[in-house]
């Protein structure tokens, strides 16, 4: 008990006198919650640019252009020419543009079928498909309306008039993220990885410090256990303090819905974190120098978060890329974060998730350990002084 | 001239003799490029599991729930009896959606009574729930035009006129440059420039200050006697040279490898990489000037450098985030790259729709090597001083 205060108390001493690491324990996972968060405050893509090219000037196009300009998703450009349009995409000025030939009313006014053309860039994939989905919309509630008016001409009731024009009708239920915003989308994850990179770089930059000052001080204070508890619980510490501002701040500010348990959702960032370190701390002892550590724990960010699931369904990631995300602590976390922060889950209902996370722990615990071990015979020749 | 190219030789000695950056420029790209293209090898999110509750058992909810299930995306995986199922279902995130066919569907339609189709996703994860959306939403808005279809024909009304009032108004999507949504030429080109542009400044933050470090400060001052400009320049080319390697690497080897090269935009391509890698070089090395410390300098690269692909709009686009987001945006490199990668690369348009974008990205240069140079040149006369 008394090795894991030492070190523990050796531990503070060596975050709060460097400070590479105070920044990025401390200053980082603040500043890029809300720099990363704000990004999302509109929640929604709003206003993509679209030119419109209307070449037949009628009502019926000008109604097309109006309902596509009141969309929240499209800002109307006018264009003149085809050619215009085409070079305003070119140079990004419009994400796509919606070509109405002339005749357009005509035809339809002589119960024709006519087309409407709409180009987009999907260069990027957002805008594009928003604004293929807000024209689809508007072209299918045109029709419904031309074909109503038809079936009343005929006879029939306005009421049922409508069932005949649009028998069948689909009834949208998004769960969980009832706007389908892709801020309320992203934002947890977001907040849940930079807290997991800022206390993996900063883990993996405080054990090359170690390896550098040869982990001298450390194997004297205590053994490998009291090394592993006395870091964990340091960092857990920190970590879960880091968390809670996040839940408590970050998501009020950022107005991220928080539909389950506050302490279902402590319990979960506790195993979390504690599976994190560990991990961190096994990674760091590979390392020679901190500068090191942290120029590879760099690189891990984006791979770290898109295996995880959340850009591309975890199904329908390779097979190894499965496996390897299935041994980083996020993926299970993020399962039941989801579940917990999104769809007001408990943690029964995440028991498989949460078991994996505490298997990682125990695993990357357990290797610690042993990585530990191999140092200390390798630094002091013949004796395990100190050890387990 | 003569000294230019000392430096030029010295710094490529040290690029392959320091960890420090051959680890960064030489080992971990190659490892990250073909990593990020395998992650996305399936280029599809396809068969998501989605759930039926089929209260109907009709022939035509039969119809519908197969179709659903030839569609890409869904893959009809279970059944439910009721919306509470549904709802556990989708909570465990067993399925990503359902579609509910509710009781007396097809009696209410062939009484010429309107019926709605539920559909139910876990927009928490928007992605599949898009894609579900997507699909689901077709079938079933052509199961109720096929309605009207069958009841105008009935009536006596000419095919022709029938489907011409089906869908009078036609709504023809032209996707340009990734018409079926690929993942993999989205995302991976993207991720493998900003892990590139990482690299770069990652290590550009050592060059002048890891000179102190590896006691080399003095030996550098000599070779360039004594100036700024010199030892700038010289660096600069060296490491361009490197990026050029890893451009090769990049269209040579990674592109064809997932089938994502573009014969016609290499040199346009080339051109926007070699000024994004002299503008990451250049604010590498005003950073390197200006922080002494290796670590915090590595802290601030981290820093610029992990948010780019955030804030460069490439997922979310910028214009949807608030004004300082933008303005944050505005002051990487990355952005203005990715703006005109998107151009000559996705669109594959000639180099002069992307003149804007080269010339902020020269102005990067500009800036920080003139400000490198001025600072450098200080920091040398400082030191000779000191030296008298």
């Amino acid at each position: 008990m008394k090795s894991v205060l030492t070190i523990l108390l050796r531990e503070s001493r060596l975050v709060s006198t460097q400070k590479a690491l105070v920044l990025i324990f401390l200053l980082a996972p603040i500043v890029y919650a809300f720099m990363y968060g704000s990004i999302y405050a509109h929640k929604q893509e709003e206003n993509v640019k679209i030119a419109v090219v209307d070449m037949d000037g009628s009502e019926l196009s000008r109604m097309i252009s109006t309902q596509l300009d009141a969309t929240q998703i499209a800002d109307v450009v006018t264009t003149s020419s085809l050619e215009e349009a085409a070079q305003d995409l070119y140079y990004g000025k419009v994400q796509g543009y919606l070509l109405m030939e002339k005749g357009l009313q005509q035809t339809v006014l002589s119960l024709q079928k006519t087309t409407i053309t709409l180009v987009v860039n999907a260069g990027r994939f957002l805008p594009s498909s928003d604004l293929t989905a807000a024209l689809s919309k508007i072209s299918l509630t045109l029709g419904a309306g031309i074909r109503m008016k038809y079936i009343s001409k005929q006879g029939t009731g306005s009421e049922a008039a409508l069932a005949e024009a649009n028998p069948l009708s689909l009834d949208y239920r998004p769960l969980f993220n009832e706007s389908s915003s892709y801020g309320a989308f992203l934002l947890p994850g977001l907040l849940a990885i930079i807290l997991q990179q800022t206390l993996l770089i900063g883990l993996v930059a405080s054990m090359g410090i170690e390896r550098e000052q040869a982990f001298t001080g450390l194997f004297q204070a205590g053994s490998n256990s009291a090394i592993l508890t006395a870091k964990s619980s340091f960092y857990l510490l920190c970590f879960l303090i880091i968390g809670l501002f996040f839940v408590t701040i970050n998501f009020s500010v950022l107005q991220v819905p928080m539909r389950g348990s506050g302490g279902n959702l402590f319990i979960l960032s506790g195993i979390f974190i504690a599976a994190l370190i560990p991990m961190g701390l096994l990674i760091g002892s590979f390392f020679k120098t901190p500068l090191m550590g942290m120029q590879v724990m760099a690189f891990t960010s984006y791979p770290f978060f898109l295996i995880t699931g959340y850009s591309m369904p975890y199904h329908s990631l390779p097979q190894l890329v499965q496996w390897i995300a299935a041994l980083l602590p996020t993926t299970p976390f993020l399962q039941s974060y989801q579940l917990i922060v999104q769809a007001g889950g408990s943690l029964f209902d995440t028991r498989q998730a949460l078991l994996h996370l505490i298997l990682l722990w125990l695993l990357y615990s357990l290797l610690f350990l042993i990585r530990l071990q191999f140092i200390r015979k390798k630094m002091i020749p013949g004796g395990t002084i100190g050890s387990d | 001239m003569t000294k230019i190219l000392h430096i030029i030789l010295r710094e490529w000695k040290r690029i392959l003799s320091l960890p420090a950056h051959y680890v960064v420029l030489l080992v971990i790209p190659p490892i990250i490029f073909l990593f990020f293209g395998f992650i996305y090898n399936k280029k599809f999110a396809e068969e998501l599991p989605v759930l039926v509750w089929d209260e109907d058992q009709s022939a035509l909810s039969t119809q519908l729930i197969r179709l659903l299930d030839a569609t890409k995306s869904i893959q009809i995986s279970q059944t439910a009896g009721s919306e509470s199922e549904v709802r556990a279902a989708i909570k465990s995130g067993k399925v990503y959606g359902a579609v509910h066919f509710p009781r007396h569907l097809e009696a209410n339609l062939k009484s010429n009574h309107a019926a709605s189709v539920t559909v139910f996703t876990n927009a928490a994860a928007i992605v599949p729930a898009k894609l579900i959306y997507k699909d689901a939403a077709g079938v079933i808005i052509k199961g109720g035009l096929a309605v009207v279809l069958e009841k105008f024909t009935r009536q006596g009304m000419p095919e022709e006129q029938a489907m011409a009032l089906l869908q009078p108004i036609e709504l023809h999507t032209v996707t340009l440059y990734n018409p079926d949504y690929n993942y993999q030429q989205y995302l991976t080109p993207g991720l493998i420039t900003v892990g590139f542009q990482m690299a770069l400044i990652l290590v550009g933050v050592l060059l002048i200050n890891y000179e102190a470090k590896t006691k080399t400060w003095e030996e550098l001052i000599q070779t360039a006697s004594g100036s700024a400009s010199t030892i700038i320049i010289g660096k600069t080319l060296a490491h361009l040279t490197v990026a050029w390697i890893n451009f090769i690497l990049i269209v040579g080897v990674i592109f064809p490898i997932f089938g994502l090269s573009k014969a016609g935009s290499i040199g346009p391509f080339f051109v926007l990489f070699t000024l994004l890698s002299v503008a990451c070089i250049g604010i590498g090395i005003l950073v390197s000037t200006c922080i002494n410390d290796v670590i915090t300098a590595t802290d601030v690269a981290l820093f610029y450098t992990s948010p780019a692909f955030v804030f460069s709009g490439f997922t979310f686009p910028r214009w949807a985030m608030p004004w300082y987001d933008q303005f944050y945006a505005n002051l990487m490199p990355y952005t203005p790259f990715l703006d005109g990668f998107i151009k000559v690369y996705f669109m594959e348009l000639p180099l002069s729709y992307a003149v804007k974008e080269s010339g902020i990205l020269l102005l990067f240069i500009a800036i920080s090597l003139g400000a490198a140079i001025l600072l450098l040149q200080r920091k040398i006369n400082t030191t000779k001083i000191a030296r008298a």
